[in-house]
């Protein structure tokens, strides 16, 4: 038990008595473990411990957050007297609070292992992939895993708990012949445990890793250039994440910076884009039982054949736009208070084979793993890399190439799709938004974008 | 119990454990951040924080475990997970812990002022930034963000050699981010200033700069391509030297990830230049006794009149190398081990006036921000950043530019460096004076 009903109440009480609409407390504890390799050799191994609590004041249009890990009563309550007093308004009257018992978070039905399994694991990941040839010069693999358990209670009555069990794999190779040195990544993750890391998928994830930078070595440059973009399942969702998943988190759309603000129940997508955000998808990494407001985990339709349909929100934009909390009220840990956050964000599969994609264009890219990317939330402006791209020609796949961005407009590009494949691929990844950064996935099937512009090498 | 008692507990703990060295690093943080919008307080935020890292050495082997539940038996556990760990990782001779050495404790920079002052009087401060901006100019519109924030720390270190330190320091600072519009244009300023004294901080001149900036950038447009000379003021050659810091680590070095590696003694940046790491500068954000591993900090220079001279070390990559650390083994939290990293690096200034720089400019650009740098390759030192500024033209400012983009190579930049200026200032960790660099391909229209 993270902590009593009775102390959560006495808590609660302390925070309104300056005045404010609503307190919220948030409870956190968790527990990490993290291994690095490099070099052939197991470098760190780091297990914590990190407890705390935060403490949420709204008064009007002004919040207050306070937090500590002192989690006796005597350092709640100092943590809430003084986002009382930050609040000054002197006109606050001692209210009783009253809530329901949070019970205590079921365990993760996951399969925790012991350290020394989990540096099996890495050292196996690295061998695979030292394995694939002899080009390979360096390479690094890092595991982590952390059980979160929360407790979160505010003064509309409302308190639940959650516990979540992450674990996550990434693989980074280095591949050199001569001055051509190039990199290849690899990562999985989930709320699961070590069943998430079975040895053949570890081995499949380091050989993967490693023949994307030997197969880079041999790339020819991308050619520059507007043309045809397939962009493979297997690619993840980034692009849907960057490009349009951050345009509807309502706080972004409050705040006017927003391509889609104003556009609910309009077209904004081709009528074969249909886009979800879905936190109660089982395993996946950014699933959770509920939000970091206790509001319970739901699927919410975003975009349904190129209809926009909803922005995902928490509790104070919800409020402030008259909406129910869409469950996506999300924190990094007890540092942060709550702001709107994506989950699992997907484009649904639709119906087209993926191999009748690539037949049917006659010439264009293949994007199979997106690198890194910027996007301008307020016009939908994206550049990104790719990682490992081929070239199509009349409806083959023909050379690997290297050094492509692709630079477009989200809004626009979505407008576009003019094929969606019938597979679907995840892609996990940590979010960064407002200094915060949470555990996401994004996926989508292999999609079709009949023109964006191909950068090539400088 | 106390930080000392908690860290000796901690040592003792580890030892009982089976740790053959335990080292205990003790953080306690806290912060303030006042933010205010449309002359009402939007947002404030409050923390306090505390938790102990534990490093231990087990038959050569380096294990870590931390923990911010400090009761006796979270202690013990994170001891025995500590020692746990080291059992996995491969052994290393160069992993030790420092000896104890004389330290000067008058480095502790603490202002009572900073944590005596009501946060009341904080909030009007952070209410003056942004009513400076607007008073500025009356084409300022809007403000994003004006804000004051405050962190207080209390570090304390100790090992199995018998090194036993503790201090504690503080510092504020404020900043706004405002938004100035005239003609269907709009274009966003910014100013930000931290300061270890609080009587120094000047919330005018905070909000001044962010609105003169806003309104000199209105109806900013993009330029042909040209060969411009570049006048780089502090907030902007602070930037740079963001991208420098990591590969002057000698962590970078031995990984093989400098773009500086096995160059000591080399000509790399012109003979105007000199870069210095100072953790024992006066006034310093990151002035301190110690580092991270309890280490005294010193005054490393890195590059002298353009010369390379020395990497920043911890005890790890000094030991690796035989040489002494240089004090640089940084720790932003207990909860992982030191890495490497600067403390105050700076561009040593010269003793030209910022405004003679400018006046000597036939055809330049004064560049108010650089965007992307975090795409710089660290390893190579290529870049390609976009650029806002002022077109110079006969050392005037002429007309506002963005939408324009430099490209070129950290190093090949240090030796286009033509002057210095004597106005060095510093952005928290980093300080620049204004830099004046030969004329180089700017890329527009």
């Amino acid at each position: 038990m993270l902590l009593t009903r009775s102390d959560i109440e006495v808590v609660l009480g302390e925070a309104l008595a300056g005045g404010g609409e609503l307190a919220e407390i948030f409870v956190e504890r968790r527990r990490t473990n993290s291994i690095s390799l490099e070099g052939q050799r197991i470098e760190k191994v780091n297990s914590g411990l990190d407890q705390g609590a935060g403490i949420r004041l709204l008064a009007g249009e002004s919040s207050i957050y306070v937090f500590t890990n002192d989690l006796s009563l005597t350092g709640l309550k100092t943590a809430a007297q003084r986002a009382a007093a930050a609040l000054a308004e002197g006109k606050g009257t001692r209210r009783i609070i009253r809530i329901n018992d949070a019970g205590e978070a079921p365990p993760a039905p996951v399969r925790r292992g012991e350290i020394r399994d989990k540096a099996a694991i890495v050292a196996a990941a690295e061998k695979e992939a030292r394995a694939a040839g002899d080009a390979i010069c360096q390479v690094m693999v890092s595991y982590g895993d952390s059980e979160q358990e929360i407790l979160v209670a505010n003064t509309s009555g409302r308190v639940a708990t959650d516990r979540r069990y992450r674990t996550t794999l990434a693989i980074n190779v280095v591949a050199g012949d001569g001055d051509n040195v190039q990199t290849g990544y690899e990562s999985l993750g989930g709320t699961q445990g070590l069943e998430l890391l079975a040895l053949d998928k570890v081995r499949e994830l380091g050989d993967r890793a490693a023949r994307r930078a030997l197969l880079l070595l041999r790339a020819k440059p991308a050619p520059a250039g507007r043309m045809a973009v397939v962009m493979a399942g297997e690619a993840g969702g980034t692009m849907i994440h960057e490009a349009c998943g951050h345009g509807l988190e309502a706080d972004i759309v409050g705040k006017e910076m927003s391509v889609y603000a104003g556009k609910i129940g309009r077209r904004v997508a081709s009528e074969l884009v249909t886009v979800i955000d879905d936190p109660t998808l089982p395993g996946k990494y950014g699933s959770y039982g509920c939000d970091d407001e206790g509001t319970p985990a739901q699927k919410t339709v975003l975009i349904e054949n190129g209809i926009l349909k909803s922005y995902m929100y928490d509790l104070e934009w919800a409020r402030r736009e008259g909406k129910s909390s869409t469950g996506n009220g999300r924190r990094q840990s007890f540092h942060f208070p709550p702001i709107p956050r994506m989950s699992n964000t997907y484009l649904a599969p639709g119906n087209t084979h993926p191999e009748e994609i690539i037949a049917r264009t006659e010439r264009g890219l293949l994007v199979k793993r997106m690198g890194g990317g910027q996007v301008n939330p307020t016009t939908g402006d994206f550049v990104f890399e790719v990682a490992e791209g081929y070239l199509i020609e009349r409806g083959k796949i023909t050379v690997p190439v290297r050094g492509a961005t692709l630079s477009g407009n989200g809004p626009q590009a979505l407008m576009a799709v003019d094929l969606v494949g019938n597979d679907l691929g995840f892609a996990i990844g940590t979010c960064g938004k407002d200094g915060q950064g949470v555990p996401v996935s994004d996926a989508q099937p292999t999609i079709r974008i009949p023109e964006l512009v191909v950068g090539g090498l400088l | 119990m106390n930080p000392q008692e908690l860290v000796q507990t901690g040592i003792q703990k580890a030892e009982e454990a089976g740790a053959d060295q335990a080292e205990v690093f003790f953080l306690e943080r806290s912060t303030l951040t006042i933010e205010v919008r449309g002359g009402r307080l939007e947002t404030l935020r409050q923390s306090k924080e505390r938790g102990i890292g534990l490093r231990v050495l087990k038959d050569g082997s380096l294990g870590y475990a931390f923990t911010s539940d400090l009761s006796q038996s979270a202690l013990a556990d994170a001891a025995r997970e500590a020692v746990a760990n080291a059992g996995y990782v491969a052994p290393d001779h160069a992993r030790t812990l420092p000896v104890p050495s004389a330290i000067d404790p008058s480095r502790a920079q603490y202002d009572p002022m900073i944590s005596d002052v009501p946060i009341s009087a904080k909030i009007d401060l952070a209410l003056a930034i942004e009513r400076a901006a607007f008073a500025e100019d009356k084409r300022v519109t809007k403000s994003e963000r004006a804000a004051y924030e405050e962190v207080e720390y209390c570090v304390a270190i100790g090992n199995s050699h018998g090194l036993e330190v503790s201090y504690r320091g503080n510092f504020c600072g404020g900043y706004a981010w405002v938004v100035a519009e005239a003609d269907g244009d709009a274009e966003t300023g910014s100013g930000l200033s931290y300061t270890t004294r609080f009587s120094e901080l000047d919330p005018a001149a905070i909000g001044r700069e962010a609105g003169r900036e806003a309104v000199q950038l209105l109806g900013a447009k993009p330029i042909s391509t040209q060969k411009l000379a570049l006048i780089l003021p502090p907030q902007a050659a602070t930037q740079l030297l963001g991208i420098l810091a990591p590969a002057l680590t000698a962590e970078a070095v031995q990984k093989r990830r400098s773009l500086f590696a096995g160059r000591l003694g080399e000509q790399v940046a012109s003979d105007v230049v000199t870069i210095v790491d100072d953790g024992t500068l006066p006034g310093g954000i990151n002035t301190s006794p110690v580092d991270g591993e309890g280490v005294p900090t010193q005054r490393t220079a890195l590059v002298s009149a353009g010369v390379l001279r020395a990497f920043l070390h911890n005890s790890y990559t000094a030991a690796k190398e035989g040489t002494r650390s240089t004090g640089n083994g940084m720790r932003s939290s207990f909860k992982g081990a030191p890495e490497v990293g600067p403390t105050n690096m700076f561009f040593v200034p010269g003793k030209i006036r910022p405004e003679e720089l400018l006046a000597g400019v036939d055809k330049g650009l004064y560049v108010y921000d650089l965007l992307g740098t975090h795409t710089a390759n660290p390893i190579s030192g290529d870049f390609s950043l976009g650029a806002t500024g002022i077109l110079i033209e006969k050392g005037r400012f002429t007309r506002p530019v963005r939408g324009v983009v430099i490209a070129g190579n950290v190093v090949s930049l240090l030796k286009e460096i033509q002057a210095v200026g004597s106005d060095l200032r510093f952005y928290l960790g980093f300080g620049s004076p204004t830099l004046l660099v030969q004329p180089l391909t700017v890329s527009g229209e």
